[in-house]
C-alpha cells in the first residue's frame, strides 16, 4: 500500500474513534435526509395546490356567460408558477418571486404572492432544503472535521516523527487530502442519491442531475481541501480552526449578504410606479385613439379603410374600435415589453456584478449554479413570465380579434358573443425551462469552481514543500 | 477604588496584547459601523425613491387633471385615471433592522376601484439579491456578534490551564478575576457593537430612548453568548473542544433550528387565502356586469344607505353603478381578507413564541418590531391604505351619485395619503423573555465559572 | 487563640482528602516553622499536589484541619492566600507580556503592588539579564520562564512560599541560584515547603525532608547542624523504599 493511501486510511480510523465527529457527521446526513424528504413533499403540496388554482380558474373561465369579448379582455387569466421538480433540492428564489400573475389586456400585472412576503423574518435566516445545508452546513462539517489534520501532528510532534520514517511532505498533504477528500463525497453521498433516485424516476434528466452532483462535489472537495491545506500551513490546530472560521463565516455568511447591497446601490431598479407612469406617458407620445385629430390614429384608420377598399369606418366589414384594440394592444405591449427588458437587463446586471465576486466566494458560485440547474433561480422565472406575457398577448389579441370580426354580426346596444367561443380561448401550457439550454450559466460557476480546486492544489504543493522543510 | 482601577487597567491591557481579541473586536466594530452605514444608505435610498416617485406622481396627477377635470369633467373617469400616492418613509429606527422593507412595497398607488385588486401588487425587487437577506446591523447583531463572542470568551479558563497559569491565578489572593475578565470581555463587544449604532442614530435622528432600548437588547444578547461561553467554556477541558462546541451551539440557535421551525411554521399555517380573495373579488366584480343592476346596487346599500333612491340611471353604463359594483367586490370578499391577514398574523405569532426560546430570533423579533420594519408593520401600511382608500372613495360618491361635474378645484380636493405615524414600542412580554433567558443562561455560566475555576485547581 | 506571629506558618493535622472512592490523604501531619525550609518528597500519586491544593484552599478536605499562619485556606481562602506565594509545575506566565509586565500584573491580582524597583530587585534576584525583563516571555526558555514565576513569588513578600516540583526545567547552575534564593528567604524567616521528587535537590537545601507515601508522612528527617547535612545513600534507599521511586 502506498503511503498516500495509509495516510488516508489513518485519518479515517482516527476520525471513526472521534465520537463527536461522528454525532455531528451524522447529525448532518439526517438533517440533508430530513431536509430533502420535507421539502419535497412541500413541493408536491405546493405544485398540487397550484394545479388545483389552475384548473379551477381555466374552468371558470370556460363557465363565464355570453359577454363583450373586451370584457373579457379584463376578466382576463390567472396563472400559477409551476415548480420545477428538482426545487425541492434548491429552493433559490422562488420564495422571493411571486408564483401568481394576473393577465388582462393593455396591462402588465406583477407577479404577487411571494412566500418571502407572506413568512416572517424566519425565512431570512435560510430555507431548510438540502441546498441549505450542502452550501452553508456541509462546510463547516468539513472544517471541523479537518482542521487539526495535519497541525495536530506538529503539536504533538508527531509529523517529525512521520517525515523520519522517510514520508515526504507531498505524500503526507496529499493523503490527509485523499483522506478528507473521500469524508468530504461521503457526506454529500446521501444528497447525490436523492438526486439520482430522483432522476431515476424520470422526474428530472440525467444531464443535469449529473452536472448538479459535479458541482456540489467540487464545492465538497473545495472545503475538506482547504482545511487540510491550512491546517498544513500553521502550527497549532486552533489557529487552524480559527482561520478556516473566518474564512466560512466571510466567504458564506458575510460576502453573499454584503455584495447585494453594493450592487443594488450601483444600480437602483425603478420602481413599478415610475415605469407605469413612463410607460403611459410613452403611450400617449404614440397617439390616443380616442382623440379624432390623432395623427398616428388617423393614418391607422387611412391604412385600414385603404386595406378593405372602402371609404368610411361605417362601411367596413369588420368593428373599427376592434381593430384599434387589436393595434393598441400591439403598441402597448411593445412599450411594456421594452420596459421590462430593460428592468430585466439591469437586474442581470445587478446579479452580474454580484457573481464576479464568486472568484472571491465560491459560495456565490455553487449556489447560482445549484438554482440554474434547480430551475429556481431569476432566469427560470423570467422564462415564467417571458411565456406568461407572450401568452397574455396571444389571448388578449385573439378576443380582440373576436371583437373586431363578431360583433359586426351581432349588432344591437349591448353587443355579446356566445360564451362556446370561450372554450377557443388558448390556455396556458407551460413549457419546462430547460437549465441547461444556455450553457455559459453553467460553464461559468463550474469554472469558478474548478479554478477555486486547481489554486489549492497549486497552495498544497507549497505546503507541502514547507512542510518537508520542517524535517530537514 | 484606586487598587481595582488599575486591576482593570491591568486586564485591558492583557485583552488587549492578544492579537486574535484585538482582531475580533476590531472586526466587530468595522462590521458593526459598515452595517449601519449600509442601513443608512438603504434608507436614504429609499427616502430618495420616495421622492422620486412623488415628483413623478405630481406630473401624472396634472397630465390626469388636464385631460379630465373641467367645467365638463366627469368624476368618474377622475376616479378611474387618477392613482393616489400612498407612501411608507422609513421608520426613524429602519436603518438598523431593515426587516422586510427591501421586498414589501414602501410605495403603492390606489384609485377608487376595489382595493382587493390594488393591494397585493408587488413592488419591483430583484429576488436574488433579496435572497440572502438584508446586511444590516440586526445581522450583525444577531450571526456575527457570537462568534466575536465565541473568539473572546471561549478559552476562559482553558487557556489559562493550558498555559499551566491556572492554579498559579487560583492562588492569588485577589477576587473578581473572571468577572473583570468576562466584564471587560462584555464592555468591549458592547462598545464594538454598539458605537456605531449611536453614532448612525445621530446621524439619522432617531429618538435616543430607542436607540437606548436597542443597545440594551444588545447587551442581553451578549450576555446569553458570554453566559454559554462561561457555561461551555467551565464545562470543557481543552479550548479547541470549547470553541468547537461553542460554533455547533451557535449552529444549531441561528441556522438549523430557525430554519426548521421556519419550514414547521410554513406547513402548519397555509396562507393561500391570499390567492382565494383575489379570485373570490375578481369573479364578484365581474359577474356584476351579469346581474341586474338593481342587484349589485343592494348589496351596496347594505353599507352605504346614505345613497338609498339614488341608483336610478338611464343608459347600460353609469360611474355610481360602475364603483358600487367594485366596492360590492370589496365587500364580499371581507372574510377572505381576514382569514388570510389572519394567517399572515398567525405566523407572526409562532415566529414570537419561538423568540422566546431561541434568542436570536427573540433578538429578531424585538429589534424589527421596534424599528417597525416587519410583517405587522406592513399590515399597519396596508390598513393605513384602506383607510385612505374609504376616504377616497367616499369623496367621490356624491360626484357620481349626484352627478356633479368634476372641475379643477374639485380635482384640487381629491384627498391624499397621510403617510401613517410609523414606530413600533418595544414587546414588552418579548423582552422581558429574552432577559430573563440572557440572564438566566449568565447566572449559569458565571456559577459554572467560578465551579470550574475551584475544581480545576484542585486537580 | 492562635495568633498569626506565634502560630507556625503551615500546620496541616490529621488532613484525610479522597477523590470520590479514591482516598489519596489518609491522616497527614505535617507542620514547618517560619525560616524553615520543607521538602515533600514522593512518587507519582502519593498526594503532593493535593496537599498543596488543600493548603491553598482548592479543596474542602474531608477530616483534619489545614492552617496556613492560623487561617482556615478554606474558610478564608482570600485570607490564608494573602499569607502563600505558590509556584506551580511547568508554569509559564501570558506569553505575549514582557517578564516586568508579567509580575506586575499578577502582583496586581493578588493585590499586592509593588513599586518599580521590587519587581526589579526581584527580577535580578532569579538571575534574568536587564534586556531579559523587558522580553516578551514568548521568547523565554521553559529556565526562564521558572524564573519568572519564582521572582513573582519573591515579590510577593509573603511568609509562605509554596513550590510545586521548582527545579525540574532548571539547568545544575540554576539550580544552585534558585537554592541561594531559597537561602535567603530563609534569613527572612520565609517558610517554604517544597514539593518534589527530586531527592537531590531537596537534600542541597532542606531543613527537613518528609517522605509522603499512601496519603500520609512515612518518615520524616531533620539536617544534621554540623557534617553532611544528610546522609544521601540512606535517605535515598529509604526514598526508594517508601516511595517506590524511580532510583
Amino acid at each position: 500500500m502506498t503511503a498516500v493511501k495509509l495516510i488516508a486510511r489513518e485519518e479515517w480510523r482516527m476520525l471513526a474513534r472521534n465520537r463527536s465527529g461522528l454525532i455531528a457527521t451524522g447529525l448532518l446526513v439526517l438533517l440533508i435526509l430530513v431536509a430533502g424528504f420535507t421539502s419535497l413533499e412541500s413541493r408536491s403540496a405546493i405544485e398540487a395546490d397550484r394545479t388545483r388554482y389552475q384548473a379551477s380558474v381555466d374552468e371558470t373561465f370556460d363557465a363565464q356567460p355570453d359577454r363583450h369579448p373586451h370584457r373579457m379582455v379584463h376578466y382576463g387569466q390567472f396563472l400559477f408558477r409551476p415548480i420545477a421538480p428538482l426545487a425541492f433540492f434548491d429552493a433559490g428564489v422562488n420564495s422571493f418571486t411571486g408564483n401568481t400573475i394576473f393577465l388582462e389586456g393593455h396591462r402588465q400585472n406583477s407577479a404577487n404572492f411571494a412566500e418571502a412576503r407572506q413568512s416572517s423574518l424566519l425565512l431570512r435566516f435560510g430555507q431548510l432544503t438540502p441546498a441549505f445545508i450542502l452550501q452553508t452546513l456541509a462546510p463547516l462539517l468539513l472544517i471541523f472535521l479537518a482542521f487539526a489534520s495535519v497541525a495536530r501532528e506538529k503539536e504533538r510532534a508527531t509529523l517529525k516523527l512521520l517525515l523520519a520514517q522517510g514520508i515526504g511532505g507531498r505524500s503526507l498533504i496529499a493523503g490527509k487530502m485523499l483522506g478528507h477528500g473521500a469524508i468530504a463525497l461521503a457526506v454529500g453521498l446521501p444528497a447525490f442519491a436523492l438526486l439520482l433516485g430522483f432522476a431515476a424516476t424520470g422526474a428530472a434528466d440525467w444531464a443535469t442531475v449529473g452536472v448538479m452532483i459535479i458541482a456540489y462535489a467540487c464545492w465538497l472537495l473545495l472545503w475538506a481541501f482547504a482545511s487540510v491545506i491550512i491546517s498544513a500551513l500553521v502550527a497549532r490546530p486552533r489557529d487552524a480552526l480559527a482561520i478556516l472560521m473566518g474564512l466560512w463565516m466571510i466567504t458564506i455568511i458575510l460576502l453573499p449578504r454584503a455584495l447585494p447591497e453594493a450592487a443594488s446601490a450601483q444600480n437602483q431598479l425603478a420602481t413599478k410606479i415610475e415605469t407605469e407612469i413612463a410607460l403611459h406617458r410613452d403611450l400617449l407620445k404614440i397617439g390616443d385613439s380616442h382623440d379624432p385629430d390623432d395623427p398616428y390614429f388617423n393614418d391607422f384608420r387611412d391604412e385600414v379603410l385603404d386595406r378593405y377598399g372602402v371609404r368610411t369606418v361605417e362601411e367596413l366589414p369588420v368593428q373599427y374600435a376592434g381593430l384599434v384594440a387589436i393595434e393598441g394592444e400591439r403598441l402597448t405591449t411593445q412599450i411594456y415589453a421594452d420596459a421590462a427588458q430593460r428592468q430585466a437587463a439591469r437586474e442581470r446586471e445587478q446579479n452580474a456584478f454580484v457573481h464576479t465576486f464568486s472568484v472571491l466566494s465560491p459560495l456565490i458560485a455553487i449556489r447560482q449554479l445549484s438554482m440554474t440547474l434547480a430551475g429556481s433561480d431569476p432566469a427560470a422565472h423570467q422564462d415564467f413570465l417571458d411565456q406568461s406575457e407572450a401568452f397574455r398577448y396571444e389571448f388578449v389579441q385573439r378576443l380582440n380579434r373576436m371583437q373586431a370580426e363578431l360583433l359586426p354580426e351581432i349588432g344591437g346596444e349591448d353587443p355579446r358573443i356566445s360564451a362556446a367561443y370561450w372554450q377557443e380561448v388558448p390556455r396556458f401550457s407551460y413549457s419546462p425551462f430547460n437549465p441547461l439550454a444556455d450553457r455559459t450559466r453553467i460553464i461559468w460557476p463550474l469554472l469558478v469552481l474548478a479554478g477555486w480546486l486547481a489554486a489549492l492544489c497549486v497552495l498544497a504543493l507549497f505546503a507541502a514543500r514547507r512542510i518537508g522543510g520542517v524535517a530537514r | 477604588m484606586n487598587h481595582s482601577h488599575s486591576l482593570w487597567r491591568a486586564e485591558a491591557s492583557l485583552l488587549l496584547r492578544s492579537n486574535r481579541n484585538v482582531l475580533a473586536l476590531i472586526l466587530l466594530l468595522v462590521l458593526s459601523a459598515a452595517s449601519v452605514w449600509s442601513g443608512i444608505v438603504q434608507v436614504q435610498d429609499q427616502r430618495a425613491t420616495i421622492e422620486r416617485v412623488e415628483r413623478e406622481q405630481v406630473r401624472d396627477l396634472a397630465a390626469v387633471e388636464e385631460a379630465n377635470a373641467g367645467p365638463e369633467g366627469e368624476a368618474g373617469y377622475n376616479a378611474y385615471y387618477a392613482f393616489m400616492l400612498t407612501q411608507d418613509p422609513p421608520p426613524p429606527l429602519a436603518f438598523a433592522a431593515i426587516g422586510q422593507r427591501d421586498l414589501q412595497p414602501y410605495v403603492l398607488r390606489v384609485r377608487a376601484l376595489g382595493l382587493q385588486s390594488q393591494l397585493y401588487d408587488s413592488e419591483t425587487y430583484n429576488p436574488e439579491l433579496a435572497l440572502p437577506g438584508v446586511f444590516d446591523w440586526a445581522f450583525v447583531l444577531i450571526y456575527l456578534l457570537p462568534l466575536v463572542v465565541i473568539a473572546l470568551g471561549h478559552d476562559l479558563v482553558t487557556a489559562e490551564r493550558e498555559g499551566g497559569r491556572l492554579r498559579l491565578l487560583l492562588s492569588l489572593p485577589g477576587n473578581g478575576l473572571w468577572r473583570r475578565r468576562v466584564g471587560l470581555r462584555y464592555t468591549a463587544v458592547l462598545l464594538a457593537i454598539g458605537l456605531p449604532l449611536i453614532i448612525g442614530a445621530m446621524i439619522m435622528a432617531a429618538p435616543a430612548v430607542s436607540i437606548a432600548t436597542m443597545i440594551l437588547i444588545a447587551a442581553l444578547y451578549s450576555a446569553f453568548w458570554f453566559g454559554l461561553a462561561m457555561l461551555i467554556g467551565g464545562a470543557t477541558r481543552a479550548s479547541t473542544t470549547a470553541a468547537a462546541t461553542m460554533i455547533g451551539c451557535w449552529i444549531i440557535l441561528t441556522l438549523i433550528l430557525p430554519t426548521l421551525a421556519q419550514a414547521v411554521i410554513a406547513r402548519a399555517v397555509p396562507v393561500a387565502k391570499g390567492v382565494d380573495l383575489t379570485l373570490a373579488q375578481r369573479e364578484v366584480v365581474h359577474h356584476g356586469w351579469d346581474v341586474p343592476k338593481e342587484e349589485t346596487f343592494a348589496r351596496f346599500f347594505v353599507n352605504h344607505p346614505e345613497w338609498r333612491g339614488q341608483e336610478e340611471f338611464e343608459g347600460r353604463f353609469h360611474w355610481k353603478w360602475y364603483y358600487a359594483m367594485h366596492q360590492v367586490g370589496d365587500e364580499a370578499v371581507a372574510a377572505d381578507v381576514s382569514a388570510y391577514r389572519d394567517s399572515l398574523k398567525k405566523r407572526e405569532t409562532m415566529t414570537k413564541l419561538l423568540g422566546y426560546v431561541l434568542p436570536g430570533v427573540g433578538t429578531m423579533n424585538v429589534l424589527h418590531r421596534m424599528a417597525d420594519t416587519d410583517i405587522q408593520g406592513q399590515l399597519a401600511y396596508q390598513d393605513s391604505i384602506a383607510a385612505f382608500h374609504t376616504k377616497l372613495r367616499q369623496f367621490y360618491y356624491p360626484y357620481f351619485f349626484e352627478e356633479q361635474a368634476f372641475d379643477h378645484s374639485d380635482f384640487a380636493m381629491i384627498p391624499r395619503y397621510e403617510p401613517r405615524s410609523s414606530g413600533g414600542t418595544p414587546p414588552t412580554e418579548a423582552l422581558a423573555a429574552l432577559a430573563f433567558l440572557s440572564l438566566l443562561v449568565l447566572a449559569l455560566g458565571s456559577r459554572r465559572l467560578l465551579n470550574a475555576g475551584r475544581e480545576q485547581g484542585g486537580r | 487563640m492562635t495568633n498569626i506571629f506565634t502560630a507556625p506558618a503551615i500546620a496541616i493535622d490529621g488532613l484525610h482528602h479522597s477523590y470520590g472512592a479514591n482516598p489519596v490523604l489518609r491522616g497527614l501531619d505535617l507542620t514547618v516553622q517560619r525560616g524553615e525550609i520543607y521538602a515533600l518528597l514522593g512518587g507519582n500519586g502519593a498526594g503532593k499536589s493535593t496537599t498543596l491544593s488543600a493548603l491553598l484552599g482548592f479543596l474542602r478536605p474531608c477530616s483534619g484541619s489545614v492552617r496556613v499562619c492560623g487561617t482556615d485556606p478554606v474558610a478564608d481562602a482570600r485570607a490564608a492566600r494573602s499569607q502563600m506565594a505558590y509556584v506551580p509545575e511547568n508554569v509559564s506566565l501570558y506569553e505575549h507580556l514582557t517578564a516586568r509586565e508579567n509580575i506586575g500584573y499578577f502582583l496586581a491580582l493578588a493585590k499586592a503592588e509593588r513599586g518599580g524597583d521590587a519587581i526589579e530587585a526581584a527580577l535580578s534576584a532569579v538571575g534574568l539579564t536587564q534586556a531579559a525583563k523587558d522580553k516578551r516571555l514568548s521568547g523565554f526558555s521553559k529556565g526562564m520562564r521558572q524564573k519568572v514565576a519564582i521572582a513573582l513569588a519573591l515579590a510577593r513578600d509573603v511568609p509562605v512560599l509554596l513550590l510545586d516540583e521548582p527545579t525540574s526545567g532548571l539547568d545544575p547552575r540554576a539550580v544552585l541560584e534558585f537554592n541561594r534564593l531559597l537561602d535567603a528567604a530563609r534569613e527572612r524567616e520565609v517558610a517554604v515547603l517544597m514539593v518534589t521528587h527530586d531527592l537531590v535537590s531537596a537534600v542541597d537545601i532542606a531543613d527537613r525532608i518528609g517522605f509522603l507515601s499512601e496519603g500520609k508522612i512515612e518518615e520524616e528527617q531533620t539536617a544534621s547542624t554540623a557534617g553532611p547535612r544528610f546522609d544521601l545513600n540512606a535517605l535515598h534507599d529509604r526514598y526508594t523504599l517508601v516511595a517506590g521511586a524511580p532510583a
